[in-house]
C-alpha cells in the first residue's frame, strides 16, 4: 500500500513535497546555515514588546470578497533574558496574535499573555521558571504547575451569546488562560470548578460540529476527560487510567469515541525539565486507546509499531465500525527532545521529518498505518466535518532545508493526490486554518489562511489560498511592518 | 509547552500513583490538641500572614521544631487554626524554647480543616512556609524554611495567598 500511495503521489500535483526521510535529511544537511542565504533564526527571535494593532500592506493579489474575521494565533514569543534563557522552543512566553480581516484589508496586533511565569521571569530579569525543556534557576517560586504555565500553544475562542468575546490561551499541563478577544488583555486563569483548579487541559480540544467540546488533561498514567459546552461551561470531568504514562500532546475523536494515542515516549520520573523525565522505548510500540464517549469505562486497545507524533487529524468511523484518522508521524521524538532546543541557538541538525500517515482501526482488533512520503505537520480539517468521513487533510509541508516548514498542501486520501505550494526557503510557513466559503458546497470549498515569517523581507505575512487550488499560490498576501516569531496554532472567528 | 503536573509531587520513580505527597506533608491532624504546650520559656513568636486575597476561612498552621517534625515524622510544637477576616491574620505563641523552628501553613478557604487537592494531588488552596520559602517542585527543604527563635519577641511575616 505504501508503494501504491507513493505512485499515486508521484502522479499528483506536488512532486516537490514528496520526500523520503533520507532525502529530506540529506537536503537539510546541504542547506543548513549560510548556504540557504536566509537566516531562519528570525523565526525564533525574541519579541520584546506587545505590537499595537497596525495595518498590513497588501503585497500581492486581491482579498477574496466575503472573507472577514479574526484569526487568533498563539505560540512562544520571548525566549531570552539577561540572567538566563529558556532551553527549549516550547518554553517561550505565550504571545497571542490577532490578524483581523475586513473589507479586503488586514491588521495585525500581538500581545503577550500575562502569566505568573512571565511575571516571575520579568521580575528576575532571567528565565527562572522551569518548563518542558528548561531548568529552574535560583529564585524560582513554584506553588503549583500553573506557576510554570506559559499559555503558549494554542487558542480556543469561546462563543458567548454575542459571539467570540473570549479567548482561552491553552498550554497542556495546566489551566487555560482567559483573554479578551478584543484588546487581547489577560483576565486570568480559568478554573472550571474549584476542586479542579490547576488540572491539566491539553492544547487540542476537539469540538463536535454544533456540539460539545471534548478535551483531555494528562498526568502520568492518568487523564481527566473534560466535556464542555460551546460556551465553555463544564459539563463533566472524569479521571480515567491510561495503560502507559506516555507523552500525550493531542488526541482525536469520532462522533462516538475518543481516540488516545499512547506512544512509547514514556514518563519514568516527574522531574524538570519535564521532557527529561521521559524515555523513548520503541520496543514497546504505540498503543491506541479507543474510549466510548457515552461510557468512559468502555474501551479497546489497538497496537502498532512505535512512532512519535504531535498531531492528528479528526477521526471518523465508517458504518461497519472501522475508525480512521490521519497523523503526522516521525520515527522518533528527537525534534521534541533535541531539535527544538537547538533551534533557539541557531543550530539545526536534522531530525526525522513528520510524514503524513493514515491509521485504520478495524473492528476485528487489527490496526494498520499507511505512510505516505509527504512531509506534513499541523494537520487541519474542515471543522464542520470533524468526526465525519472526509477525503482531505490540510497541512504544512517542507522540502528539506532548515527547521520547520516552507509550504502548504491539501492531501486527498481517495486519490492520493497532493495539492501543494512551496514558498521556498525564504519563508517559514505556519499552520493553515480552513475557512469555509459562505454556503460552501463541499469539502475544501473555502480558503486557507496561513501566516509565514518572510526571512528575506524580515516581516510576518498573512496569505490566503483557495483551498481547492493550493498549487496556484496565494490569492493574496499581506505583509506586516514587524516580524513575529513563528507561531504554533490558531483559530478563526468569522465576522 | 507542556505538562507538568507531576512535577510538583514528590513521587517514586515508578509506577505512577495518583496520591501526592502534599496532603501528607501539609495536612494538620484535626484531632490534635491546639495551642502551645505550657513550657516556662522566655521566647515568643508572632506570625503575621499577609497578602490574603480571600478574607474568609482560616489559616491552619503548624510550628515545628525539628526536621523530623517538618517532614511529618514527629509531632509539631504547636498547631493552630487562625480565622481570616481581612488582608492579614496574626497569631502569637508564648513560652517557646529558643531554637530552630519552621512554620507550615495553608489557607483553608472552605473551612473543612483539610488542604484540598485536585484529583491529581495538586493543592487547590494556598499554602506557605516560614521565610516565605518556596520549593521548585514540592515543599521547600527544612533548611530553607528553618529560622531561629531567641529569647524575647520574635517575628515571622509570611505571604499566604
Amino acid at each position: 500500500m505504501n508503494r501504491r500511495l507513493l505512485l499515486r503521489q508521484m502522479s499528483g500535483l506536488a512532486i516537490g513535497a514528496l520526500l523520503t526521510p533520507e532525502i529530506a535529511q540529506a537536503a537539510s544537511q546541504l542547506a543548513v546555515g549560510a548556504a540557504m542565504g536566509v537566516d531562519w533564526g528570525l523565526a525564533f527571535a525574541d519579541l520584546d514588546a506587545d505590537v499595537a494593532p497596525a495595518p498590513m500592506r497588501l503585497v500581492s493579489g486581491t482579498a477574496p470578497a466575503g472573507l472577514a474575521g479574526s484569526l487568533y494565533r498563539n505560540g512562544p514569543g520571548k525566549f531570552r533574558r539577561p540572567g538566563g534563557s529558556v532551553g527549549h522552543w516550547f518554553d517561550g512566553d505565550g504571545l497571542m496574535r490577532a490578524f483581523r480581516i475586513k473589507g479586503g484589508e488586514a491588521t495585525l496586533a500581538a500581545r503577550f499573555i500575562d502569566t505568573p511565569k512571565r511575571r516571575a521571569d520579568i521580575a528576575a530579569s532571567a528565565v527562572v521558571t522551569p518548563g518542558f525543556g528548561t531548568r529552574a534557576r535560583s529564585g524560582v517560586r513554584v506553588g503549583t504547575n500553573d506557576d510554570t504555565n506559559a499559555a503558549n500553544i494554542s487558542v480556543m475562542p469561546i462563543l458567548s451569546g454575542s459571539g467570540g468575546s473570549e479567548l482561552w490561551a491553552l498550554w497542556e499541563a495546566g489551566s487555560p488562560t482567559v483573554m479578551d478577544a478584543g484588546d487581547l488583555s489577560t483576565k486570568g486563569m480559568k478554573t472550571l470548578r474549584p476542586d479542579l483548579a490547576h488540572m491539566p487541559f491539553l492544547a487540542h480540544p476537539h469540538r463536535e460540529p454544533n456540539g460539545d467540546i471534548w478535551n483531555l488533561g494528562v498526568m502520568g498514567d492518568k487523564a481527566v476527560v473534560w466535556r464542555l459546552a460551546t460556551d465553555g461551561a463544564l459539563i463533566s470531568a472524569d479521571v480515567i487510567d491510561l495503560p502507559t504514562a506516555s507523552y500525550v500532546h493531542d488526541f482525536t475523536a469520532t462522533q462516538r469515541h475518543l481516540v488516545v494515542i499512547l506512544q512509547p515516549l514514556i514518563q519514568d520520573t516527574a522531574t524538570l525539565p519535564y521532557i527529561d523525565g521521559f524515555t523513548w522505548r520503541p520496543k514497546e510500540g504505540t498503543r491506541i486507546l479507543v474510549i466510548d464517549k457515552a461510557d468512559l469505562g468502555s474501551r479497546r486497545i489497538y497496537e502498532l509499531p512505535a512512532f512519535f507524533a504531535f498531531h492528528y487529524g479528526a477521526a471518523w468511523a465508517e458504518p461497519g465500525g472501522t475508525i480512521r484518522f490521519d497523523a503526522c508521524v516521525s520515527t522518533d521524538p528527537s525534534f521534541a527532545t533535541r531539535g527544538a532546543r537547538e533551534v533557539l541557538k541557531g543550530e539545526w541538525t536534522p531530525t526525522p521529518p513528520p510524514v503524513l500517515s493514515l491509521i485504520t482501526l478495524s473492528p476485528d482488533g487489527q490496526a494498520k498505518m499507511e505512510r505516505t512520503e509527504v512531509v506534513a505537520e499541523f494537520p487541519r480539517v474542515d471543522p464542520q466535518l470533524a468526526g465525519w468521513p472526509r477525503a482531505h487533510t490540510i497541512h504544512a509541508t517542507a522540502d528539506g532545508g532548515g527547521p520547520l516548514f516552507h509550504g502548504l498542501a491539501t492531501h486527498n486520501w481517495k486519490t492520493g493526490a497532493s495539492d501543494s505550494f512551496n514558498f521556498g526557503q525564504a519563508h517559514m510557513v505556519e499552520e493553515a486554518v480552513y475557512v469555509p466559503r459562505l454556503g460552501a458546497r463541499g469539502e475544501l470549498d473555502g480558503w486557507l489562511l496561513a501566516p509565514s515569517v518572510n526571512l528575506a523581507a524580515k516581516a510576518t505575512e498573512l496569505h490566503v489560498f483557495d483551498a481547492l487550488h493550493v498549487a496556484n499560490g496565494p490569492l493574496c498576501s499581506w505583509r506586516a511592518e514587524v516580524a513575529l516569531p513563528v507561531s504554533l496554532h490558531g483559530a478563526l472567528v468569522v465576522s | 509547552m507542556t505538562p507538568l503536573p507531576d512535577r510538583l509531587s514528590l513521587r517514586p520513580r515508578r509506577p505512577f500513583k495518583s496520591t501526592a505527597a502534599w496532603p501528607l506533608i501539609l495536612a494538620l491532624a484535626a484531632a490534635s490538641a491546639l495551642g502551645a504546650a505550657p513550657f516556662a520559656n522566655a521566647a515568643a513568636l508572632t506570625i503575621t500572614f499577609q497578602g490574603v486575597k480571600t478574607p474568609s476561612g482560616a489559616v491552619m498552621l503548624a510550628l515545628v521544631g525539628s526536621s523530623e517534625a517538618y517532614g511529618g515524622k514527629a509531632a509539631p510544637v504547636a498547631q493552630s487554626r487562625l480565622d481570616v477576616t481581612g488582608a492579614t491574620a496574626t497569631i502569637t505563641f508564648q513560652d517557646l524554647k529558643p531554637g530552630t523552628y519552621a512554620v507550615r501553613a495553608f489557607h483553608d478557604l472552605n473551612g473543612d480543616g483539610k488542604l484540598n487537592t485536585n484529583p491529581f494531588g495538586i493543592p487547590t488552596e494556598p499554602y506557605a512556609f516560614s521565610n516565605d520559602a518556596h520549593g521548585g517542585m514540592g515543599p521547600p527543604t527544612w533548611e530553607a524554611a528553618a529560622f531561629e527563635i531567641k529569647d524575647g519577641d520574635n517575628r515571622q511575616t509570611i505571604d499566604i495567598d
